[in-house]
This record gives structure tokens, C-alpha cells and sequence, in this order.
């Protein structure tokens, strides 16, 4: 009939009781019945006992006979209740079939349920099952009822019920710690907003107020001032209106939220995608957004505004020599005097700006930093081009004071192009451009000065467009030619290695390298043209080899940004490779300014090519300021004289005292010395007298056509016919021209 | 209301006579008894035959003593707790005595109480009498 099966299917264990009863007829049935029907007894005979029991051992339901000698169930089950982790064990009481005074005191001690005894051990088992059943789903509620508490303690939130009909607010525990009061505290509606700064309290009623006449749902954020430290916190506020059986509000429920540190760092990101980190000046982003704005106020009031470009002069230069912390503590001041220059707004602007007022657009006022060296100011609004002209001006003249970085003074200068709105571009993307060409200008025409766009500036800047995409399709449409300038021994009357030298020939016209080679270095095009150059070279050094046996060297003329690519030495070592031409084939000039703009980056790259035998020269020497300590152990193999010295040979002394000292200086460090520019005799006479002789210039030929060269050789040298070769037979010296030296 | 001298009485002439465990054990209460150990495994009719001897060894002493010294309250608890334990094994007349005891000594009726515990002292030999007939064929 009643066939021994698991009390309940969701829990392994057997339900574990203590029976409890004084009489051991009724224990044992009792006990034998329940077993019977999988539960796990444990038996007292005595409240004593069972409390013993209890003081080591927890069991899932407790069955309290209530009349007992000595302790009885009612006093056993107070003392129950009483001990730690028993507040909610579910107790349940037996009592006599007639005794309505034992039902009342088993309630008023704490049981959980009555039941009268009875040999109906079903009904018995079916009370415990639905105990226990009950006893699960409480302690589940408690479960998730703490941990609500604690989620919303940890999301620093909590919950609040308001009846309209009683007009009064209750606050959870939890919402009294959002507000920083401890759980007992009482609070209402006016203790709340007492603690909302004046002005934002007024507003926050008014939307209150709105919000309830509307039985609409509250949103809000609302700055709360702490009870202590004066704290001040971001309290997020969200309710729903509740309505009653007949549609009207009967009142609202909601959450408040301590917010502010997701506040701070929405800030956070937001300043960080609107700023420049280094500067804390508007970003490009931000920049843009706010001449957007500016543009469409500007349209709408019709002003005029304007775009200031400003790019920092040679800041290349000290970021090379300095180092990028100086340069960017360089950066900073930058930022920092241009920001004087202007009204400065460092509000994050975003979305609208409906609301400030009809001036609003002056909030836009800002310099920015575009990237690396390059800045912006935005006026939103000028009378006309002076007005934007005195800023200009006013930001070249602060940049005239020296700027302190890296332990010296450094002089920054700056360029800046103007545009106006609407005269110069009506889009933002106009704006920016033509600023950028009116700075260029500025550039072009010696630096550190402003001036207002103008289109015929614009003409220019496509001319130089139209030439550097020429350029580009240069070397593949075969455009560029190298051209040879004999170096000339004289005192053996030979020829002892060419200059190759770049030559564009573009519809028929030979552009000088001084047009285009500047246009290369600023676009890049220059590392390109040099490493064809390199394989043209190396070419050129093969075809001669086979020709007339020439077994000297094809100098080449590289620009510093080349010598710090890591590959140059492999790419020459390829060229020389592919044409199976010696390395010392290829010889290296690079200009002393070059060299020493960045020294440091270039040192590697001479050492590694003088290993594999590749000589260099150093071009225009004199010109710069060559740290002589430098000279002594650079390894370089040849010094240039620069033309300008030997221009004035003979007509001036200081030049050849420079001469002179530069000759001297190559000898006494072992380097060869090279005159550049050798057009006269009496130029030819004083180098020769002065130690120097190997030299370059018109006096012995032009640069010239690979195959002309040759035929110049052919013509002039073998033969030993030409004004500048002494004939054999004369004296070891040759002929001193008159004149002062 | 019957009186309850009367029915009494009669019951305990009643009881006096039978020796059928079946009129002092009710048959109901028997079966459901061996339900709770249908097989007999774990011994449950004699260690319940055995509590029940033990309980009353325990409690007649104090019944007789109650009734010598007039303590009421020792003879209630003593009612009290044999009206359960008797109700348990099916002694359902001496379960019934012992609540009409019970009863009559917290209502202060003293009158009749006497030859209620009589009739409660017979019951008790009547109980345990029977409660060893209904083992003896299974021992």
C-alpha cells in the first residue's frame, strides 16, 4: 500500500529529523513510519537531549512532542529558536487531538506547524514533506534576496516605493547606503532634495513635478551632496508609474544608482577622443566637430570665421638633435603660448549646442593640434581678414621668445596660412586645404611669417602637384638620366672616377636637379631615384669596364635620409652584384650639412659601407660646421672642396686661406681632397701649387652623356691634347699663372 | 452523553470476559502496525510490545503512586502519555480511558476519576495480554 519510495525526487539525501517525544511506544512507531517512508530519523527521548543533539548537528526538520516531562516541546522549541542558524528550521509540534490551548503556545513558541498525533503516518510524512518543501523555497527567497542586496549593494544601488495615497517615500536599506546613511535612518522626499545643490534642485522638481502630472517614467541624473565629507555624487534615478485598478496612478517604484565614477570615466574616454594627450589641446576630431559647427552658425548668422594653420619651422630639427622629449616639452609650450592667443574653450563639445545662447559659437574658440607640429586655431567668428591677421601675428611674436628644452634655449618659429570662411572654402575640408597651402607659401618664402590664402597660391600648389606626379612616372617612361662629370688628376693628366649627376628630361626639356631634387626630398620620391641611380651607376661602372677598362669609381650623390635605411648596403651590394662591377665601383657623396644634420643616424651606415669597400665622400666641404673631433674618426675617404671657395681662388685671399686649411687638414687626416668647380687655369694653377691635385669642373669638362664621356676621353685625354695638360716634356710643376695667391 | 460510570462498566465486563485480542486490539490499527514491517525484519511488533511493557513499568507505579498521594498532575501526565502510546498499538479503549482521564483531571472533576483509572489499570493488563497473544505466533 504504501511502498517505501524517495520522499522527493530533487534531493539525494534522505530528509534528516529529529523526533522528539518522551514516550517510546509513540518514538519507535513513530520513527519506524517515517523511515519507512525515506526519511532519516534520529531520536530523542527528552527536550535535553534533543537540544544536545543540536548543538553539533543540524538537521532538516525537527518534530517536538509538546507535552514532555522536564523540558516540554514549547519551552524545547523557544530554546531552538534561539540558537544560531535555527532562526528558520522548520519545527513542527505534536499535540493531542483536543488540546486547542497546545496549538495556540506551540505558535506563540516558535513552531512552525502543528500536528495532531495520529496513526496516520501518511498524514504525518505529507506535513514533513510539505515543511521541508516550504523550509527550500524559504531559504531559496532568503538566498536571492541577499544576494539582490548584495548585487545592488555592489552596482551601488537601490530601490524606493512611493504611494500617492500616503504621500510618503520609502527608501531601502540599500538606497539609504547609496545616500550614505546607515539602514535605520529615516529620510523622506524633502530630506532627499535637501541634499541636491540650489539651482539643480529647482530644476529636478519642475521635471518631478512634469513627470507625476503626466503619469509619465522618470530618467534622470541628479548631483547629490553627501551627508558626510560633503562628497559630491552622481545619482542616477529611474521610476515607473503604478496604476491602479481603475488606470490612475497609485504611485511610482524605482532605483536610484550611484553613477559617478561611470561619469568620471565617460569623461575620460570622452577627453580622451576629443584631446591631445601630449598638448591637452583639441584633437583632430574634436578640431573638425567644432569648425563644423562654427561653419554652420557662421552660415546661419552670416559671419565670416577662419581657419588659422600653424606649422612649427625645422621642428624636425630639434626633435633630430634633442631628442622627442624635447620635443615634445617643446610641444607642450607650444600648445600652451597658442592657447593664449585665442578665447581657448576646453569644454568637450558634442552633440548640440542648442541652449547657450546666440553667442554660443564663441564657446568653439580653440587651437588645436592636427598631428606632429601642426596646430590649428579656429575663430568662429571675425569681422574680417585683419582680425584674423592679429592673431597671426600675435602667435609669431610669442613664438619669438626662446623656448627652454633639453638644458638650452631653442628658437621655434612658426608659419601659419589663414583661410576665411566663406571667402576661401565653404567646407571645413576647403578650409583645412587652403590654410595648408597659404602655410606653404609662407614656407616657400622663407618661414615664420602668415599669410591670407589666395588662389593664385593655389595655382602654385598644382603646379607642384602636377610635377611631383610627373616625377613619379619619371623612372618608369625612362626619364632620368645620370650624367658624368670627369674627376681629373692633374698632375698625371687622367681621369680618376666620374660624379654621376641626375638629370630629368621631360618633353624634350633637361629639368636641373635643383627643380626637382627639393621636390623629391620633400615627397619621399628621393629614396627611389637614389637606388635607381645606384643600379644605373653600377650599370654604367660594367659598360665602361668592357669599353675602356675603367676600374675607378662612379661617385654617387645620396641624401642623409638614405644613409639611415638599414637596407642601403644591401641594395648596393645587389646593384654591384647584378652587373658584377667591384664594390669600390660605386663611391658615396653626401653633403657635409647632410651628414652632420644627423650624424648619429648615419655613423652606422658609413662604417658598414666602408667594410664592404664602398668609399665616401664628403660634398660641399667647408660649408657647414663640421665638428672636426667628428672628422678624425668618421670613415670617410674624400673631401670636397665646395666651389664656392675655389670660385674666388685667386681674386680674394681668404679663399685660399680656407683652401689652403681644408688641404692641409685632408693631408694631415690621410683623406683625399677634391676641388669642385675648377673653370680656370689660374684656379687649376694655385689648387696644384697649394698640394691639391684632382679636381672637377668646367676647365676640364661638363657632365656629360655616358657615351660623350667616352668620346671625350677618346678626343681629349688619351691623346693628351687639351690646355690644361702640361706636356711631358716641360717641368715637374706646371705653368704658375701671375697674379697674387 | 453516556454516563460515563455506566459505560464503564460495561466495557470493563465487557473486557473482563473477552480474551480476543480482536476486542482489545483494534484490527485496523494492527494491520497498520505490520505495514510499518511487513516482513518482520527488524523486529518492530516486540520491541513495540517491549517499549509498551517498559512505558508501563515506568508509568503504573506512578499512577498508583498519584492515586495514593492525590497528585493529579502525575496522574494526568501518566494518562497523557499512554493515551498516545495506546492509541499507537490499537488499545483504543484504554487509549479513550486515558483521555477521558485526562479530561476529567484538567476540568477538576474528581468525582467518577476513580473508577475511571480502575477501568484504566484493567485496560493495561487487557493491552498487554494481548499484544503478547498477537505476537506468540510469529515468536
Amino acid at each position: 500500500m504504501n511502498p517505501a519510495v524517495p520522499i522527493d525526487d530533487d534531493r539525494a539525501e534522505a530528509p534528516k529529523v529529529l523526533l522528539v517525544d518522551d514516550d517510546e511506544v509513540n518514538l519507535l512507531l513513530t520513527s519506524a513510519a517515517l523511515r519507512e517512508r525515506g526519511f532519516d530519523v534520529t531520536e530523542a527521548t527528552s527536550g535535553e537531549t534533543a537540544l544536545r543533539l543540536l548543538g553539533d548537528w543540524l538537521p532538516d526538520v525537527i518534530v517536538l512532542d509538546a507535552i514532555m516531562p522536564g523540558l516540554d516541546g514549547f519551552q524545547t522549541c523557544r530554546e531552538v529558536r534561539a540558537m544560531a542558524g535555527f532562526e528558520s528550521m522548520p519545527v513542527l509540534m505534536l499535540t493531542g487531538l483536543d488540546d486547542d490551548a497546545s496549538i495556540t503556545r506551540a505558535y506563540e513558541a516558535g513552531a512552525t506547524d502543528f500536528f495532531v498525533k495520529s496513526t496516520q503516518w501518511s498524514l504525518l510524512a505529507g506535513r514533513l514533506q510539505y515543511l521541508l518543501r516550504s523550509s527550500r523555497t524559504r531559504q531559496e527567497l532568503e538566498r536571492s534576496k541577499s544576494k539582490l542586496a548584495r548585487a545592488q549593494d555592489l552596482a551601488r544601488m537601490g530601490s524606493f516605493d512611493w504611494r500617492a495615497s500616503a504621500k510618503s517615500l520609502a527608501l531601502s536599506v540599500e538606497t539609504l547606503r547609496v545616500f550614505g546613511f546607515p539602514p535605520n535612518k529615516s529620510l523622506g522626499f524633502r530630506g532627499l532634495m535637501r541634499m541636491v545643490p540650489g539651482g539643480e534642485r529647482r530644476s529636478f522638481l519642475r521635471l518631478v513635478r512634469e513627470i507625476v502630472a503626466h503619469s509619465s517614467v522618470l530618467y534622470a541624473d541628479v548631483t547629490v551632496k553627501l551627508p558626510e565629507g560633503q562628497r559630491q555624487r552622481i545619482i542616477h534615478v529611474e521610476a515607473e508609474p503604478e496604476f491602479n485598478e481603475h488606470g490612475v496612478v497609485a504611485g511610482y517604484t524605482g532605483i536610484v544608482q550611484d553613477v559617478t565614477d561611470r561619469r568620471i570615466a565617460d569623461q575620460q574616454i570622452r577627453h580622451l577622443a576629443n584631446f591631445d594627450t601630449l598638448t591637452g589641446l583639441p584633437n583632430r576630431r574634436q578640431l573638425i566637430w567644432r569648425t563644423e559647427r562654427a561653419l554652420e552658425q557662421a552660415r546661419r548668422l552670416g559671419h565670416q570665421c577662419a581657419v588659422l594653420l600653424i606649422d612649427l619651422d625645422r621642428f624636425k630639427l630639434v626633435n633630430d638633435t634633442l631628442g622627442h622629449a624635447a620635443g615634445d616639452e617643446l610641444l607642450t609650450e607650444v600648445a600652451r603660448r597658442l592657447r593664449s592667443c585665442v578665447r581657448h574653450s576646453d569644454m568637450v563639445l558634442e552633440g548640440a549646442l542648442e541652449g547657450v545662447g546666440q553667442r554660443s559659437h564663441r564657446l568653439l574658440e580653440a587651437v588645436g593640434r592636427l598631428g606632429g607640429d601642426e596646430f590649428v586655431a579656429l575663430l568662429p567668428e571675425v569681422a574680417d581678414e585683419r582680425d584674423a591677421e592679429r592673431v597671426a601675428n600675435r602667435i609669431i611674436d610669442l613664438m619669438r621668445e626662446p623656448i627652454y628644452v633639453a638644458g638650452q634655449d631653442c628658437f621655434v618659429t612658426a608659419s601659419v596660412g589663414i583661410a576665411l570662411y566663406p571667402r576661401d572654402g565653404e567646407t571645413v575640408a576647403d578650409l583645412l586645404r587652403n590654410s595648408d597651402v597659404a602655410m606653404y607659401a609662407v614656407k616657400a618664402q622663407g618661414r615664420n611669417a602668415a599669410t591670407l590664402y589666395h588662389p593664385q597660391l593655389a595655382g602654385r600648389g598644382r603646379q607642384k602637384l602636377e610635377l611631383e606626379s610627373a616625377l613619379h612616372k619619371a623612372i618608369e617612361r625612362d626619364e632620368l638620366v645620370l650624367h658624368y662629370q670627369p674627376k681629373i688628376d692633374v698632375r698625371a693628366a687622367k681621369m680618376v672616377g666620374v660624379e654621376a649627376l641626375m638629370r630629368w628630361e621631360r618633353n624634350g626639356q633637361l629639368i636641373p636637379p635643383g627643380d626637382f631634387i627639393p621636390l623629391a626630398e620633400e615627397s619621399g620620391l628621393i629614396i627611389p631615384l637614389s637606388e635607381w641611380a645606384i643600379r644605373q651607376a653600377a650599370r654604367q661602372a660594367k659598360a665602361w669596364q668592357l669599353s675602356f677598362g675603367f676600374a675607378d669609381s662612379i661617385a654617387v650623390n645620396l641624401p642623409n635620409q638614405l644613409f639611415e635605411r638599414t637596407d642601403l648596403v644591401e641594395h648596393i651590394h645587389d646593384a654591384v652584384s647584378h652587373y658584377g662591377v667591384p664594390h669600390h665601383s660605386i663611391e658615396l657623396e653626401i653633403t657635409e650639412t647632410g651628414l652632420m644634420k644627423d650624424l648619429q643616424n648615419v655613423i652606422p651606415s658609413l662604417h658598414r659601407l666602408n667594410e664592404i669597400g664602398v668609399e665616401i665622400s664628403i660634398d660641399d666641404f667647408g660649408t657647414g660646421y663640421s665638428s672636426l673631433a667628428y672628422l678624425t674618426t668618421l670613415p670617410i675617404s674624400e673631401l670636397k672642396v665646395d666651389r664656392s671657395f675655389i670660385r674666388d681662388l685667386g681674386i680674394t685671399p681668404q679663399s685660399a686661406a680656407v683652401a689652403t686649411a681644408i688641404i692641409a687638414l685632408a693631408r694631415s687626416l690621410g683623406l683625399r681632397v677634391v676641388a669642385e668647380g675648377v673653370e680656370t687655369l689660374r684656379q687649376m694653377d694655385v689648387l696644384h701649387r697649394l698640394g691639391c691635385s684632382v679636381m672637377q669642373g668646367f676647365l676640364f669638362s661638363k657632365p656629360l652623356p655616358a657615351a660623350e664621356l667616352e668620346r671625350w676621353l677618346e678626343s681629349t685625354v688619351l691623346p693628351r691634347k687639351a690646355p690644361w695638360i702640361v706636356p711631358a716634356d716641360e717641368d715637374a710643376g706646371p705653368q704658375v699663372a701671375a697674379g697674387p695667391v | 452523553m453516556l454516563n460515563p460510570d455506566h459505560s464503564l462498566r460495561d466495557r470493563a465486563g465487557l473486557a473482563d470476559a473477552g480474551t480476543s485480542t480482536d476486542e482489545v486490539l483494534d484490527p485496523q490499527a494492527l494491520a497498520r502496525l505490520r505495514e510499518l514491517d511487513p516482513a518482520g525484519k527488524t523486529g518492530l511488533l516486540e520491541r513495540v510490545l517491549r517499549a509498551f511493557e517498559v512505558s508501563v513499568a515506568r508509568l503504573v507505579p506512578q499512577l498508583e503512586q498519584g492515586r495514593a498521594s492525590g497528585d493529579l498532575h502525575a496522574i494526568a501526565h501518566v494518562a497523557h502519555t499512554l493515551k498516545s502510546s495506546s492509541a499507537s498499538i490499537g488499545a483504543l479503549e484504554l487509549s479513550r480511558l486515558c483521555a477521558d482521564c485526562e479530561r476529567r483531571v484538567r476540568e477538576a472533576r474528581i468525582d467518577g476519576l476513580d473508577a475511571v483509572l480502575d477501568a484504566m489499570t484493567l485496560q493495561i493488563g487487557h493491552a498487554v495480554r494481548a499484544l503478547k497473544h498477537e505476537l506468540a505466533p510469529r515468536a
